[in-house]
């Protein structure tokens, strides 16, 4: 059995976040080093702030301004900090509790092993040297013996308040298109194109899955189709997509190949694109190198007719 | 034991536009919960479930926003409940909160769907980089082309037929104030005149990318003895899956969306839908779609879907009105488009759709589909309560 393909795949976007009122005075506080709670009905102070009590779900907009000092309520040391934790030596991840707040907020703190922290210590924000209104604005927290911080009486209005942030995302898969998609990719570098036949619907299944998804059972039997096959259905399309190297106008085509049972998707050249037709009989253009065929141009035969592929729309 | 009716009671949406910069994802599904609490006059204590939809993950980057909402939407020391069926998810999701209601689980519920396209982009979330396989094609409009195509071909219907769906529409959003796109200028040869952008399907027989929310309160019949406006009571709902491509499929009218309207005319004890039903809330994504449904529906005979289209049936003022509200072609935040379908049929057989309002609408279908045309859901909501 040939080798199942593997290949990293990196889903990265950066995706962008209004802020409301509430998350907007508190990133800008961080950003002005001033640390924001909301004050709910029952007299508490939610610290990072919230729009909505947890508890009566009634809408929180009274802001008030706590301590940069406070008290870890729990923790764990994180051995080894990965890309992107805001400490590149190993730290602790804890909860502190601000002076003035009655919630506890997450973050870092720096401290030189596990056995120097401990639940009840006194810890004071680090700032970071370069702010923008972010919880990264906060590098870290650091061990405190001193007199706890007075807040000022900051009540969140800000002359130039940030409104928006920019939240990327970005997930690291190893992606295995599996071992019957595996053996279809490994027959195109032979340009031979290779589905699977369903041992109960007979039907033949390019690109395979390994299952037919109509029976649910597994296929094993290979059906080499092709080379050559029919438009069954296509669209024109003319809008250039940022992540696809190909000039528009282009045809993107349904393609049953001969003794295929469903259209596989694919480009068609070699004519002139307003020229393209449902029932065109066509043949793949290989170029060296390539994985796939490059695209798939007109063999000189009549048009299929509509009935003998119509089922495969 | 037969089931509890349900009944709707509270429906609130916001006004969908292209970018809420002013509110968080939870101020906006806050807008839209609170105006169904206020149209049912209930408060967040008298709900005793919360069910939520949205779009997939990667289009707007919130892997749960069950736990992220459950402050804004009351959910404390309640069930929550996250539901995923891709486009069609704002149906299904209103389907499920029925459903614990129709089995008496609960007495009150709250569903409700949101998305905020403009904090992301879902042509990308579509079009991800998989390994060993050729990029050829980017977002849903290159993907449902093909199958306008198809049935064009089918059908023979002229190609002018998407043109008049997207004119009739845009001109029923003028009329519904949460809509999106309000095209004061709108002409039909305008529409005839925009560009072809995944061709057949030109720019202006596509979906608008939007922010918003909406949200329904469905209640048990005590719940709908204390409303204090009309309820619409769901008279049958269901839901059918099937697998993107699969030797066989027919995306033109795919047997998922059949099976489901049978189910649900079935529940509901309608004969012949053309003469039973009063209106419809499709979703149209593309312009083509309306006369494809009505065929899959069962309004028409296959192939036949068209002419009611061209014949001015499905107008606001003709004998089916589809898409009063001026549909998804008018408004899509995805991830709400097809609970706005379901709340759009429940305004109108409460009599409650404004200037949009079918006159004498006592049957009103709601319809949404998703993913690769496989994923289906349905409800049918009349002004009287099911006959028990």
């Amino acid at each position: 059995m040939p080798e199942v393909l593997k290949a990293p795949l990196v889903v990265e976007f950066p995706f962008t976040r209004s802020l409301g009122p509430v998350q907007s005075a508190f990133l800008t506080g961080l950003r002005e080093r001033v640390v924001l709670g909301v004050k709910t009905a029952d007299g508490r102070t939610l610290v990072p702030p919230v729009e909505y009590d947890p508890v009566t779900a009634e809408e929180l907009r009274d802001l008030v301004e706590v301590a940069n000092t406070g008290t870890v309520t729990t923790w764990a040391w994180n051995h080894e900090p990965r890309r992107g934790q805001p400490l590149h030596a190993p730290f602790a991840w804890v909860l502190v509790r601000l002076d003035g707040a009655d919630t506890a907020l997450l973050h870092a703190l720096d401290a030189p092993g596990p056995d120097s922290v401990h639940t009840g210590m006194r810890v004071r924000i680090r700032w970071a040297g370069e702010r923008t209104g972010a919880i990264t604005d906060i590098a870290c927290f650091e061990p405190y013996d001193a007199e706890p911080h007075r807040p000022g009486g900051h009540t969140g209005e800000f002359a130039d308040p940030l409104t928006g942030i920019v939240a990327p995302a970005r997930l690291d898969y190893t992606y295995s298109p599996g071992r019957a998609q595996s053996a279809y990719i490994d027959a195109l570098s032979e340009q031979r194109t290779v589905g699977e036949r369903c041992p109960s619907c007979r039907k033949v299944y390019v690109p395979p899955r390994g299952a037919c998804p109509t029976c649910g059972v597994a296929t094993a039997e290979q059906v080499e189709v092709g080379p050559r096959g029919t438009v069954t259905t296509f669209c024109i399309v003319n809008i250039k997509a940022k992540n696809l190297d190909i000039e528009v106008p282009y045809v993107y085509a349904h393609i049953a190949l001969d003794g295929a049972d469903l259209a596989l998707h694919a480009r068609i050249g070699g004519i002139p694109y307003d020229q393209v037709r449902m029932g065109l009989r066509v043949e793949p253009v290989w170029t060296e190198g390539t994985r796939y065929p490059d695209h798939y141009r007109p063999t000189g035969e009549p048009d299929a007719d509509y009935d003998t592929y119509k089922e495969l729309l | 034991m037969s089931k509890e009716p349900v009944a709707v009671v509270g429906i609130g949406q916001t006004k969908h536009v292209a970018a809420r910069r002013d509110v968080s994802i939870a101020g906006l599904v806050r807008e839209a919960a609170q105006r169904a609490l206020q149209d049912a006059e209930l408060t967040w204590a008298d709900i005793d479930a919360v069910v939520i939809g949205k779009a997939p993950d990667f289009f707007e980057g919130v892997m749960m926003p069950e736990l992220y909402l459950a402050d804004a939407l009351g959910a404390v020391g309640k069930p929550m409940l996250r539901v995923h069926t891709a486009g069609s998810v704002g149906g299904s999701t209103a389907l499920v909160a029925a459903n614990l209601v129709a089995a008496r689980l609960h007495g009150t519920v709250l569903t409700l769907a949101f998305e905020k396209q403009s904090e992301s982009n879902a042509m990308w979330g579509l079009s991800l980089p998989i390994p060993f396989q050729q990029p050829l094609l980017a977002g849903a409009g290159g993907f449902f082309a093909p199958h306008v195509r198809a049935y064009m071909r089918r059908s023979g219907a002229p190609d002018t037929v998407g043109s008049l769906v997207a004119y009739k529409d845009r001109r029923n959003a003028l009329k519904n104030p949460c809509a999106h796109l309000h095209e004061h200028d709108i002409t039909l040869e305008k529409v005839q005149a925009s560009p072809m952008l995944w061709d057949p399907i030109r720019y202006s027989e596509t979906c608008p990318s939007s922010d918003g929310a909406c949200a329904m309160v469905l209640t048990d019949r005590a719940g709908a003895a204390r409303a204090p406006r009309p309820p619409a009571w769901m008279l049958g709902g269901a839901m059918r899956s099937e697998p993107t491509l699969f030797a066989g499929k027919d995306f033109v009218s795919p047997q998922a969306g059949k099976d489901c309207a049978a189910d649900v005319y079935r529940q509901a004890g309608i004969a012949d839908p053309r003469r039973d039903i009063d209106a419809v809330e499709m979703y149209v994504p593309f312009s083509w779609y309306e006369p494809m449904w009505l065929e899959n529906l069962g309004f028409a005979e296959e192939g036949e879907g068209w002419k009611l289209t061209e014949s001015g049936v499905t107008e606001l003022d003709g004998d089916l009105p589809v898409n009063m509200s001026g549909g998804v072609l008018s408004t899509n935040p995805i991830g709400a488009s097809g609970m706005i379908r379901f709340a759009e049929a429940a305004l109108q057989v409460r009599g409650q759709a404004g200037e949009h309002q079918v006159d004498g609408a006592r049957r009103v279908l709601g319809h949404a589909y998703g993913g690769g045309s496989q994923f289906f859901s349905m409800w049918l909501v009349g002004a009287l309560p099911p006959e028990t």
